[in-house]
């Protein structure tokens, strides 16, 4: 086993131990350790995970701070225990991602591989591509654009996308081809 | 929409990692030798698609978050189950590179989102499309999300009476189905419509380029 698949061995297995946890002290404390562990990457992925807490994680506990005093029930130590637990396996995800490459993971698995490969490729395509799109849009209008006009602009760019996104994958997977990725 | 970690008890994630790996293993029969450079190219622009609009989301009060899903594109043009490999991809980058979703729940995302969605999407795109292919397609991918967004709704809101306290608080998501389901529905009414007109938009692109036939 490689040290990719130890980490994701360590990782599912201390998801599931998180999972039947219900001590807010013992996920406290297993975030603690966790930090402790991280080295000097704790901060950004405590970073991180928080903002996604925040994002998934705050309306959610808004909606049941205010159902829960309504109802006259225990608020807060619910919402302790959810939202530290969320915290712990968000941060562990990231932690995992940090160490360990997800090619080297699934190395063995070869179509599984080559899915990967090829959706990350994209991701990267679409991404560059957003970034051309929109500063070329900027450059064309000095003004605020009309909405029609950010209408059209996002259908005409739309297809634009697909073609050159679709263009990028061709081009990964006649690279794939003549490596001998797709022969039986 | 997709349920993020630390949402889900085990008695709900680790049956439905059972179920999801049995769908996984039907999905990925024989699909080596359906893969050649001329599908796995047009399959990964519409994966990095799905996973794009999955990441532009609005967190719902009483529910996770809102997004399109782009699944329903995917299932039309490649069929359900490579709809169903693909998108799980796509939830488990997310869940790894963003922290939306999440190991844990990626069983049920999975189900609801990459499984059901696309056989929802099929049927009712097969029943229509003798009478008009564009309204066909818009109403598959519209009702597929709904039915998806339905049962993400419906699992959150069983956890609070899977898993509590001898107290009666929740020991996982919160809120009940009368809290979820009108949380997570009513905003997906909405984008439901979104889904519809970005399928629609694909699937003519992918009917120009004799992807699927016309």
């Amino acid at each position: 086993m490689n040290r990719a698949r130890l980490w994701l061995a360590g990782y599912a297995g201390a998801v599931l131990a998180i999972s039947f946890i219900h001590e807010p002290s013992w996920l406290a404390f297993g975030l603690l350790a966790a930090l402790l562990a991280a080295g000097a990457a704790r901060w950004s992925l405590l970073k991180r995970a928080v903002l996604a807490l925040l994002l998934f994680n705050a309306s959610v506990s808004l909606a049941y701070a205010l159902l829960a005093a309504w109802r006259a029930q225990p608020v807060w130590a619910p919402l302790l225990l959810i939202n530290l637990r969320v915290l712990l396996l968000v941060y562990l995800g990231f932690w995992v991602v940090e160490r360990v490459r997800l090619l080297d993971a699934l190395r063995g698995w070869p179509l599984l591989s080559m899915v990967a490969t090829l959706t990350l490729g994209q991701v990267v395509v679409y991404r560059r591509l957003l970034d051309d799109f929109r500063a070329a849009f900027r450059s064309r209008n000095p003004l605020p654009p009309k909405p029609t006009t950010l209408l059209r602009h996002a259908g005409v760019q739309g297809g634009a996308l697909m073609e050159k996104a679709l263009h990028g994958a061709e081009q990964s997977a006649q690279a794939m081809r003549s490596r001998g990725s797709f022969d039986g | 929409m997709h349920i993020p970690d630390g949402f889900l008890s085990p008695q709900t994630w680790l049956p439905a990692w059972g179920v999801a790996a049995a769908a996984w293993a039907w999905a990925g029969r024989g699909l080596a030798g359906r893969l050649d450079e001329t599908l796995v190219p047009r399959l990964a622009m519409l994966t990095a698609l799905a996973y794009a609009l999955g990441l532009i989301m609005l967190p719902l009060p009483g529910g996770t978050s809102g997004h399109a899903l782009g699944v329903a594109v995917l299932a039309l043009v490649f069929g359900v189950r490579l709809a169903f490999l693909a998108y799980s991809g796509v939830l488990l980058l997310q869940a790894l590179l963003f922290g939306a979703g999440g190991i844990t729940a990626l069983g049920v995302n999975a189900l609801a989102l990459g499984l059901v969605g696309p056989v929802v999407a099929v049927a009712l795109y097969r029943s229509l499309a003798r009478f008009n292919e564009d309204v066909a397609v818009a109403v598959a991918a519209f009702v597929s999300l709904q039915v998806s967004a339905l049962i993400v709704a419906l699992v959150l809101g069983l956890q609070p009476t899977l898993a509590r306290r001898d107290d009666g608080t929740p020991l996982f998501f919160p809120l009940g189905p009368e809290i979820t389901v009108p949380a997570v529905l009513l905003p997906h009414l909405l984008i439901g419509v979104g889904e519809a007109a970005l399928t629609l938009f694909v699937w003519r692109l992918a009917r120009r380029k004799g992807w699927v036939a016309a």
